[in-house]
């Protein structure tokens, strides 16, 4: 087994790193990320929030692997988080659910918000192979520096989200319909065209971050059918 | 917002999504002092899970149809529920049916 951890922190609040996590997918970093469900949700009685997410991720063989064992490169990953906004905490699981006998890979990772209203983010990595032939510490040295690299795929990924969000909530709210391109965002990752004339209703009374962001990920016409 | 799993569940996803991510930015910041007593606390988190309820629970209960349908289709609940057994601890307290 291959342990890693490493602490960041972010300058905004806790309250905005926590809803830029929620919302990052997709960015321009996560284009591996092929699908993501929220599967179930539920509020506690202590006032938390307890989610689990099922996500699809698109991975890549090292050219070392020996070829058809791992029929296709993708792999299900499963989410649990807990949202504590009344402790300013958040804790969130993930790991994958197949290849978990070639490598299991584990993450924890802790949002909590600092007394000067930073946030500090704690990230733990486990990678463990059961995978024999000689090959088992090889693959788990691969895991942890993909793991790594990861991490800091995954960071700059919250940023741009991140500034998003810092940039909306400068707006005026009158803005409502349609959402300036900002710069780090390259438009390859939107699903859809970024003007949005026909907008619904709903933008134009826009009161929250999200919803001036919302053109940004769900273009008005994708909106329009539901 | 990204794909849902299943193609026919994307469009409930995205109406779900945003209707969620609305309430949760609200919720993230509790209109309560931290100091606040507990019982306070836990009426203030009731009002705010009746409020999801109110403006989300229809959506949520249609796009997770949808989803838990298009699991089991795909056969991962069995993924699933392996995952589960190897580790109970993580699993939140189920709701009851």
């Amino acid at each position: 087994m291959r342990f890693f951890s490493q602490s960041y922190l972010y300058d905004d609040s806790w309250s905005i790193v926590t809803l830029a996590f929620f919302l990052r997918y997709p960015n321009p970093y996560a284009a591996h990320v092929l699908s993501c469900d929220v599967i179930s949700r539920d509020c506690t009685p202590s006032g938390t929030l307890v989610t689990k997410r099922l996500i699809l991720k698109q991975g890549n063989l090292p050219r070392w692997f020996p070829k058809g064992i791992v029929s296709r490169a993708e792999s299900w990953v499963i989410e649990e988080s807990e949202v504590d906004p009344y402790g300013q905490v958040v804790r969130c699981t993930t790991r994958n659910l197949d290849h978990v006998k070639v490598m299991q890979v584990e993450e924890s990772v802790k949002f909590a918000q600092t007394t000067d209203g930073k946030t500090l983010q704690h990230t733990e990595g486990r990678v463990f192979s059961r995978f024999g032939w000689g090959l088992t510490k090889k693959i788990e040295n691969h895991g942890l520096n993909k793991f790594k690299a990861n991490l800091q795929r995954s960071r700059e990924g919250v940023s741009v989200v991140l500034s998003l969000l810092r940039q909306s909530r400068l707006q005026p709210m009158t803005l409502g319909a349609g959402v300036e391109t900002p710069h780090e965002l390259s438009p390859s990752v939107i699903e859809g065209p970024l003007s949005a004339s026909g907008s619904d209703q709903h933008d134009a009374q826009a009161s929250t971050s999200w919803q001036r962001l919302k053109s940004w990920f769900q273009p008005p016409s994708s909106s329009a059918s539901s | 917002m990204s794909q849902s799993l299943s193609p026919e569940c994307t469009p409930l996803k995205k109406v779900y999504d945003s209707c969620f991510n609305s309430w949760f930015e609200g919720y993230l910041e509790p209109a309560i002092a931290a100091s606040t007593k507990p019982e306070q606390r836990t009426e203030y988190a009731k009002r705010k899970a009746e409020e999801f309820q109110a403006n989300c629970g229809k959506v949520w209960e249609q796009y997770k149809a949808c989803v838990q349908g298009a699991v089991k289709e795909k056969g991962l609940d069995q993924l699933l529920e392996q995952a589960r057994e190897e580790n109970p601890l993580m699993e939140p307290t189920p709701p009851s049916k």
